[in-house]
């Protein structure tokens, strides 16, 4: 069943909580080094593992890498039960490649108190793990406030400018998303009736009997907003900014690349599917909240003059074309949004990691203080141009292919339709804008005056290689996936159309799924799948797949 | 081993990328071994595109489709589909991209940065050999904002200037400005026919001439958007002067010979959508007479050779954009009858219009690269000297960039018999044929462009050396002058291989051809009145400058004509600054203090003040005293009793 050598989920989710543990047991510094980047290390490569086995493995209910353990709340319905669908695995594969990213250059950050540092950090990533291959959501919701909480601390005991009212204010407003949304899942679980917090025994219960319209759009409301301030829906997005500027770079990092991404794909896997009248009644207005965060935002991040501020402010506008992925629906919609999250994640955090190893060189967050950096670090300057293009999406890199489906999916959308692709499709410009401006602010034309008298008493060095690797491993994923998209995008199409139709019956399911791979011109051998045929439907379709392309 | 042809096309796609990744990998700081690497990866690229081009590999032999992106019914696929359209515009790509790179190792000698500059053209050629093979507007899309990046990094190359810095993200943002439409275009056209694939649309646009459903004109307006954008079409315009910052080589192959022209190449692609919906057609034609008329007005008052060639580009492309829009107008008929045999068959059917424009393109790269390369001779010989009242004297020391320079001249003005003459005349006679106004504004243009290209070439090489710059010339080095000799034989000879050669038959047969001497006389008059006047009016430089008088006589004899000119020139610039500043900066910042003070402030801080109201009530309960809390005790034990009795 299991195509991995081991459990690697459970692993990727254990290995930097062990480490975690132990750093706080007291291991001396150089072993709580090793035991961290360890920590960091695990998950990457069981995320990396994951993704290269995932178009072979077989799925049970959509889900490969399946597994689950008893933790003796089984009287209640909750089990560790764990396993990525074609959604969650390129989410999971973001998690762990940008951890170890956030991972190294948390290790050669000289922060104080290192130690305790990156046992928070460390936390945070077996947290992230868990909230992508988590199919029991009372787990989902678990490891997410288990990567939530260090977060709190550590924006405020790390922080920069700011750091107390900046933690205040987030974990305020992150609580009270958070308690909404569990709300909405509490009242998901109740409604159902299915006594159980199993994503797919819950589904089908629901499948098999729909909740009333009514809790429906109740509980879409619910998880809609309390989703959406952890999100940083328009408007509730005034954490973000202000936190992002004040916390440490590995924490912003992991915060606006990955955790973040929580409520959009607690959306995606729970809300959309399984409250489809709910939907219905609240997609129009999301999707103007989500304009209001392309536009609005855009504009207000024009004008921005510090730095991280700015990217706070850039990637709740980005968000705003997720949500409007996810409110045009479908499998171009979803899907596109699923991308756009993936290529959103590795962009902001690369652009977090830049933006303080470019204020460690200025000592300033001011980007009227900077100028001319290019001189002396044109690598960095390299690196920071590519990561604003490919927030600013640029063919060849990751984001590109999100921000074209959603455009494409809110023009076909029959809700929304043309005027208003027309509105998003504006935000290319306004972010065009802003992300060039910056690059001519900090690196081009002559030095400000006071970065002038900063760069005599101290020259700027270029990038060190504890900056350069992590930066080179995000910017690397970045690029893949641009320049071949089907890395993630093959397993997201399969993954949302097996979650549409697991609404309908399986053996319908089934009956058109495979057409649905025939009708592509591949060579699945309809006649072999016989009744014995044990496996799902979607595996058929994976399998289909797979044998096009060794037919090719 | 012979390549498929197939495998050729994929070759000129990778090499140029392939040479930048490796640039950008291994040798940043080794200028010299990059250089190399990018010239080598050229000159293969030039190999497989002839190979292509001549081998007489076509549609069917050459087209592949591979899917790239598949999310339920959205789907993008790397599609190749080489027409002799394609065809034509890959040989121009290829033979000047490669004259331009080994420009480029005489003219970029001793610069810091050429490993970046060297990836950088790497990285166009692969981009604009991307939009020339796209066989769907997706992919079209994709490599026409990769263009617009190189250029961006190319404008960017003396990015320590500021306004070299602000010129390239001029030119990126208001490509975006222009690529929102295309966007929009490309999105509605997915949606309309359910494919961007160029066969596809033909194929549905003749369907649709044959009755079944009206196609909307807004759909090629919106795709029209984008060639706006990237062929400075008026009033996006502005940023193609600022792009001048560049380095010279770059300015040839980006903003003269290829990349601007990519907006007419793709307005050809997607021919069928204007013959279904004619009134797109008159749009496109005012806007490209409009900027004809405009650009060549205010190269008339311009001091910097690069500026004035850039406005001559502008100029020229607006003559392209004319023609495409001239075509269509009788041709519609009979096009939207013909299209569907024709889109069957896979291959293109441009009209009269259309091909006239391609084959101004095809001329006018040679030539214009031609005169930039020999600008950037002239600009490198001088210790980069751009103003042209500063120069003076140059033709007997630079005798071979004289002659080069003079043959681009004649060929942009057109003289009978070399090729600006055909490509030109060939829109003339459209617009004569068509629209009587636009003839008339057209030619008014020809005398223009012949006034200001013979100013600028008294200037710079009669008469004496005006200043220290231009005293001690010499002759550039062969690496600059062969490429010279390349283009100005092609700027000769392109009309007569384009016309009578039989490679690129779909696009030169329909070119309107004209014979008899009338045209010729016309030719030869629309010469002699606008070079004539100029060699009249600009005296032969002398040896120094005045600091008191002006140094354009334009300026001196008729300084209303001149302000005017100059006021015309400046106008969109400052009415986009005004925009920039006073509406689109302060809308920002208003939004911006709503942001904080309305929602963070006011909404947020102020629910949690009712919140701290709530908790002060709530502790003002908690007295401490056993009394207060019996008393509670009893209204609560009240309330539930009166609760549970159903009172309320």
């Amino acid at each position: 069943m299991n195509p991995l050598p081991a459990d690697l989920l459970l692993l990727s989710i254990a290995a930097p909580l062990a480490a975690a543990l132990a750093i706080a047991l007291g291991l001396p510094r150089k072993p709580a080094l090793a035991a961290a980047a360890a920590g960091f290390a695990a998950p990457a490569l069981a995320a990396v593992w994951c993704w290269l086995a995932f178009s072979g493995a077989p799925l049970s209910d959509g889900y490969a890498f399946r597994s689950a353990y008893d933790v003796g709340l089984g009287h209640i319905g909750i089990r560790l039960a764990l396993g990525l669908n074609g959604v969650a695995m390129p989410l999971f594969a973001l998690a762990g490649i940008t951890g170890l990213a956030a991972g190294l250059y948390a290790l050669q950050s000289g922060a104080e108190r290192l130690r305790l540092y990156l046992m928070l950090l460390l936390v945070m990533q077996g947290g992230l793990m868990g909230v992508f291959a988590s199919v029991d959501i009372f787990f989902f919701y678990f490891f997410h406030e288990l990567a939530l909480i260090p977060t709190f601390i550590m924006v405020g005991v790390w922080g920069g400018r700011g750091r107390n009212y900046a933690a205040m204010k987030m974990t305020i407003y992150l609580t009270l998303g958070a308690m909404l949304s569990l709300a909405g899942i509490i009242a998901l679980y109740q409604g159902s009736g299915a006594q159980t917090f199993d994503l797919v025994s819950l589904r089908a219960a629901i499948a098999a009997q729909p909740l009333p319209e009514l809790a429906q759009k109740n509980i879409f409301a619910l998880l809609m907003f309390g989703f959406g301030v952890l999100v940083s829906l328009w408007p509730l997005h005034t954490w973000a900014p202000s936190g992002y500027a004040a916390a440490p770079t590995s924490a912003a990092m992991l915060h606006a690349g990955v955790l973040k991404k929580f409520g959009l794909y607690g959306l995606l896997q729970l809300a959309f599917p399984l409250l489809p009248a709910g939907a219905e009644n609240w997609a129009g207005v999301l999707a103007w909240l989500a304009l209001a965060n392309v536009l609005v935002i855009g504009m207000v991040t024009l004008a921005q003059s510090d730095l991280r501020r700015m990217l706070g402010y850039s990637s709740v506008m980005h968000m705003g074309y997720a949500f409007l992925g996810l409110a045009a629906g479908g499998a171009p919609g979803a899907g596109a949004a699923v991308m756009l999250m993936v290529g959103h994640g590795f962009s902001v955090a690369l652009l977090f990691l830049l933006a303080s190893c470019i204020q460690k060189r200025t000592r300033t967050p001011d980007m009227a203080g900077m100028g001319g950096l290019v001189k002396d670090a044109p690598v960095l300057a390299a690196f920071f141009t590519a990561a604003t293009l490919a927030g600013l999406g640029l063919p060849g890199f990751a984001n590109f292919w999100g921000e074209l489906g959603v455009f494409v999916a809110v023009w076909g959308a029959p809700a929304l339709g043309p005027g208003f692709a027309a509105a998003a499709v504006a935000g290319i410009i306004i972010s065009a804008i802003y992300g060039l401006r910056s690059v001519a602010r900090v690196f081009f034309g002559p030095r400000t005056a006071t970065f002038g008298e900063i760069a005599e008493a101290q020259p700027p060095r270029d990038l060190r290689r504890g900056e350069k690797i992590p930066a080179l491993i995000l910017l690397a994923a970045l690029l893949l996936i641009g320049f071949w998209p089907k890395s993630i995008s093959t397993a997201i199409d399969a993954g949302l159309s097996s979650a549409a139709g697991a609404a309908t019956s399986a053996a319908i399911d089934r009956n058109r799924l495979r057409s649905a791979a025939i009708d592509r011109g591949t060579a699945a051998d309809a006649g072999g799948a016989g009744p014995e045929e044990r496996r799902d439907a979607a595996s058929t379709l994976a399998a289909a797949g797979t044998a096009a392309a060794a037919a090719k | 081993m012979p390549l498929t042809p197939v495998q050729l096309a994929l070759a000129t796609l990778l090499l140029p990328l392939g040479s930048a990744a490796f640039i950008a990998l291994f040798l940043r700081r080794r200028g010299g071994a990059a250089a190399f690497v990018s010239v080598a990866a050229c000159a293969g690229h030039a190999a497989a595109a002839f190979l292509l081009a001549f081998g007489g590999h076509r549609e069917a032999a050459v087209n592949a489709s591979f899917e790239w992106l598949r999310l339920g019914a959205f789907a993008v696929s790397i599609d190749i589909k080489f027409d002799d359209l394609a065809a034509l515009m890959l040989c121009i790509v290829a033979l000047v991209g490669f004259c331009v790179h080994v420009f480029s190792l005489g003219y970029m000698r001793g610069d810091s940065a050429r490993g970046r500059y060297f990836g950088g053209l790497g990285i166009f050629m692969f981009s604009m050999t991307g939009i020339v093979l796209a066989g769907n507007l997706f992919m079209m899309f994709i490599f026409w904002e990769l263009v617009g990046f190189s250029s961006w990094l190319l404008i960017n190359h003396y990015c320590e200037k500021p306004a070299a810095a602000a010129a390239a993200k001029k030119a990126f943002i208001v490509n975006r400005v222009g690529d929102f439409g295309f966007l929009l275009g490309i999105i509605w056209c997915h949606h309309a026919f359910g494919t961007v694939n160029l066969a596809g649309i033909a194929a549905q646009t003749a369907a649709a001439g044959a009755g079944a459903h009206a196609i909307s004109a807004g759909i090629p307006l919106l795709l029209f958007c984008g060639a706006v954008g990237k062929s400075a079409q008026f009033p996006l315009h502005v940023w193609l002067p600022d792009a001048m910052e560049g380095p010279t080589p770059v300015s040839a192959l980006i903003h003269a010979a290829t990349m601007v022209a990519a907006g007419i190449y793709m307005l050809c692609r997607v021919e069928p959508l204007f013959a279904a919906a004619p009134a797109a057609l008159t749009v496109v034609m005012w806007t490209g007479v409009v900027t004809a008329l405009y650009a060549a007005l205010c190269a008339v008052v311009q001091g910097d050779i690069k500026k004035i060639l850039a406005y001559s580009t502008l100029s020229q492309l607006g003559y392209m954009v004319a023609a495409f829009g001239l075509g269509g107008q009788t041709a519609a008929h009979a096009g939207a009858a013909t299209a569907g045999t024709h889109a069957a068959a896979g291959g293109v059917l441009l009209a009269a219009g259309a091909a006239a424009a391609m084959f101004h393109l095809a001329t006018h790269a040679f030539f214009k690269a031609l005169l930039f390369l020999g600008a950037g001779s002239v600009i490198h010989g001088c210790h980069h000297e751009q103003e042209i009242f500063k120069m003076g004297g140059l033709f007997r020391k630079m005798p071979l960039t004289f002659a080069f320079f003079t043959i681009g001249v004649l060929a942009i003005a057109g003289l009978p018999f070399i090729s600006g003459f055909y490509s030109k005349d060939a829109i003339l006679h459209l617009a004569q044929q068509k629209n009587g106004l636009v003839f008339a504004v057209l030619v008014f243009t020809a005398v223009l462009t012949a006034f200001y290209m013979a100013r600028m070439w008294k200037l710079v090489f009669l008469g004496r050396s005006r200043s220290e710059a231009s005293d001690y010339v010499r002759e550039s080095g062969p690496a600059m002058v062969l490429p010279l000799a390349v283009l100005a034989a092609f700027s000769v000879a392109g009309g007569w291989l384009a016309l009578y050669a039989p490679w690129f038959a779909d696009v030169a047969g329909r070119v309107p051809h004209v014979g008899g001497a009338g045209l010729v006389i016309m030719s030869a008059a629309i010469i002699a009145l606008g070079a004539g006047v100029a060699l009249a009016l600009y005296k032969a430089p002398v040896r120094g400058l005045s600091k008191l008088v002006s140094p354009d006589t334009l300026a001196v004899r008729a300084p209303l004509v001149f302000g005017a000119l100059a006021l015309a020139n400046a106008l969109p610039d400052r009415l986009y600054n005004h925009y920039v500043a006073k509406i689109q900066q302060r809308l920002a910042l208003v939004l911006n203090s709503i942001d904080r003070f309305l929602i963070d402030g006011l909404i947020v801080r102020g629910l949690a003040a009712v919140t701290g109201l709530f908790g002060m009530g709530a502790r003002a309960l908690h007295t401490g005293s056993v009394h207060a809390y019996v008393y509670w005790f009893l209204a609560g034990a009240a309330l539930a009793w009166a609760f549970a009795a159903g009172v309320f």
